[in-house]
């Protein structure tokens, strides 16, 4: 077996003798009531950010830099500019990551191809956190009858797969589908909206509940505070941290679904707006000749989706969010 | 027993209200559903298929109608000549859907099979190289989209290697004796999910090695293989087993990725087809079916889970 492994108090102190402050009875007591359940846990494992996450970061800066600054790139246009002699070949000079099956240059198309999968990854998060964010809120503080429907209402959206809801509003919303020319960002971006506000719905409930049950919630409820005054001061700040490591990694989970949704023939229209879900799609046929397409476009989503899971997981272990109280 | 009442009211609902969710999809079609139907029908045609669809009736009435026919079996024909013109939409359920679960079932089988040694033994080694190794690999699996292992698969082992073929379109093939067609497929789903169950599985151990009997266990002289296999993962199952049912959802929606990728003749690829056809009315029937499935295997694992802890049951007959 194993060394015996040290005791949750025993590891407590050696991380507080390592950060340098002073181990004594009284911090670890301080540590307990500041804590809300879990938290002691969460001093146990708060780690620096490491390495990692700065490799992570700066991978996603350069991404959305580039997607801002894609149109003062020196980059050919990924639409109108082709060379169709030049189709399905390779690396080569001039065309750094080789030209597609309609002979655009790959290197422009993944840098355009940012922008879609990027505003719809951060856009749909961002309605799911505010819309999610408020149903949550509203349910995990006022109990009872609200709390219970909302609540009801988060678990039958979770009922259906993720990717088939989506897929079923993309589908049945997008009149451009029913065309065969693709759908809109917009279309894709509010379906996986749809899709994230009961995840953050959910988990923002699980918060709230826990915290609006707290001394502070209490006391300002005691000196007569306002029922928004008591969710906007007091218990939104405290849940917004479980929030955000959530959201980072929706986020990813929606750049991933873009994708899937360009292969199930619901994804944003290849011809206007190219996406990397739909570069992917592309490069399908040419596989055997041309797997540069696919490996190329699939590297860019792997390395944002790597960045962003890493991101919330570092949030997630520094605000000791669980998940078995999502 | 009480709970047991209240889980299956609430499975009613849910059941319900999904159901009602695939019906009212077609309202969300812009514009006349008809159209799409049969873009090209004369007047009468359109007139005689509104009719059909009781696309005439009060909202309601129509739901009650189509959930009537849904459960009895009548989900609908396919409309127009184009494609699959006159088919019951049944009658391909019947043929996709067990294709699908069998993925589906394959699927969680490798995941587990690969990650539950990975996960006791990255436990028990906590702290070490392998461990540190396991972890990292994990955590790149669970940034690999399925649909991009599988692309990755079909170009090197399908394509460049010729070990394995690319794709089933057109065949009639059966998930059980054509296996060589449901490798790569079962590969590229199981992946991200042995991640999944391995890092879980993992930190559940951890924590389960500290324990006090694990340590009388050892006193007794048994030897360690069988503490980590038989006292220290029998704790970890019950949350297996809810991860495992949880996961059910996120399986579903790579295997119609998946099976799209690989032209397989299952559930994912009939929803594909039906909608880049437009048949809203079997797109209505597939997308009830996917979420009742998901809906009745997580109420099945509701259900085993306080058979199998009987703590949960007497924890929530007393609150």
């Amino acid at each position: 077996m194993p060394e015996p492994l040290p005791s949750p108090a025993e590891e407590l102190a050696t991380e507080e003798a390592r950060e340098g402050l002073p181990v004594d009875a009284g911090t670890r007591e301080i540590a307990a009531v500041v804590a809300v359940p879990g938290v002691t846990a969460a001093r146990r494992r708060k780690k620096p950010f490491g390495i990692g996450a700065w490799f992570a970061l700066g991978w996603l800066v350069f991404v959305i830099g580039i997607a801002l600054l894609a149109p003062i790139l020196p980059l050919k246009d990924p639409i109108n500019w082709s060379d169709p002699a030049l189709k399905l070949q390779g690396p080569q000079w001039g065309h750094l990551l080789g030209l597609d099956q309609g002979g655009h240059d790959m290197l422009s198309l993944l840098v355009w191809g940012a922008r879609p999968s990027l505003v719809i990854g951060f856009g749909s998060i961002a309605i799911g956190f505010v819309v999610g964010g408020t149903f949550g809120l509203i349910a995990g503080y006022f109990r009872g009858f609200i709390g219970e429907l909302l609540g009801g209402l988060f678990d039958i959206m979770l009922a259906i797969p993720a990717v088939i809801l989506a897929l079923a509003i993309v589908a049945a919303t997008s009149a451009s589908v029913t065309e065969n020319t693709g759908s809109h960002i917009t279309n894709v971006t509010i379906a996986l909206a749809i899709v994230s506000v009961p995840i953050l719905g959910r988990i923002t409930r699980a918060s709230a509940l826990s915290w609006s049950d707290r001394e502070f919630v209490l006391a300002a409820r005691a000196q007569g505070a306002s029922h928004f005054r008591i969710l906007w001061r007091e218990i939104l700040p405290n849940v917004l941290p479980a929030m955000f490591s959530i959201a980072v990694l929706g986020i990813a989970v929606a750049i991933v679904a873009e994708g899937a949704l360009a292969i199930l023939g619901a994804g944003v229209n290849a011809a206007s707006t190219p996406s990397w879900g739909n570069i992917i799609v592309g490069g399908q046929s040419s596989l055997s000749d041309a797997g540069y397409i696919v490996i190329e476009a699939s590297i860019a989503i792997f390395l944002t989706v790597l960045s962003l899971n890493h991101l919330g997981d570092a949030l997630r272990a520094r605000f000791d969010v669980q998940e078995a109280r999502i | 027993m009480r709970t047991f009442v209240t889980k299956l009211l609430r499975f009613i609902v849910v059941i319900i209200a999904v159901t009602f969710f695939s019906f009212s999809l077609i309202k969300l079609v812009p514009g006349d559903p008809v159209n799409y139907i049969i873009p090209f029908g004369s007047g009468a045609i359109k007139a005689q298929l509104r009719h059909d669809l009781h696309l005439d009736d009060p909202f309601f009435v129509q739901y009650w109608h189509w959930l009537r026919n849904f459960f009895t079996g009548d989900m609908g024909r396919y409309y127009g000549t184009s494609f699959g013109g006159g088919v019951s939409v049944s009658n391909q359920l019947w043929k996709a859907l067990p294709f699908s679960l069998v993925l589906i079932f394959y699927a969680q089988v490798l995941a587990l099979a690969i990650a539950i040694p990975l996960g006791v033994v990255t436990a028990y080694r906590a702290g070490t190289k392998f461990d540190g190794a396991s972890n990292a690999i994990a955590f790149g699996f669970l940034a690999l989209p399925s649909y991009v292992l599988a692309f990755f698969l079909a170009i090197w082992v399908a394509v460049k290697w010729g070990w394995l073929p690319v794709s089933a379109a057109g065949k009639e093939i059966s998930p059980v004796t054509d296996w060589q067609y449901m490798i790569l497929p079962t590969i590229s789903l199981a992946a991200a999910q042995v991640a999944v169950y391995m890092r879980l599985l993992r930190s559940d151990v951890v924590a389960t090695l500290r324990e006090d009997f694990i340590t009388t266990a050892q006193a007794k002289g048994i030897p360690n293989r069988r503490i980590l296999f038989r006292h220290a993962l029998r704790p970890s199952s019950l949350t297996l087993l809810t991860v495992a049912g949880l996961n059910v959802g996120a399986l579903i929606g790579g295997a119609v990725v998946v099976e799209v990728i690989f032209e397989l003749p299952g559930m994912g690829y009939a929803l594909f087809q039906a909608i880049g056809a437009k048949q809203y009315v079997a797109m209505q029937s597939y997308i009830a079916v996917i979420a009742i499935v998901y809906v009745v295997i997580n109420f099945v694992v509701d259900i085993l889970y306080s058979v199998l802890d009987p703590r949960i049951r007497h924890a929530r007959a007393a609150a």
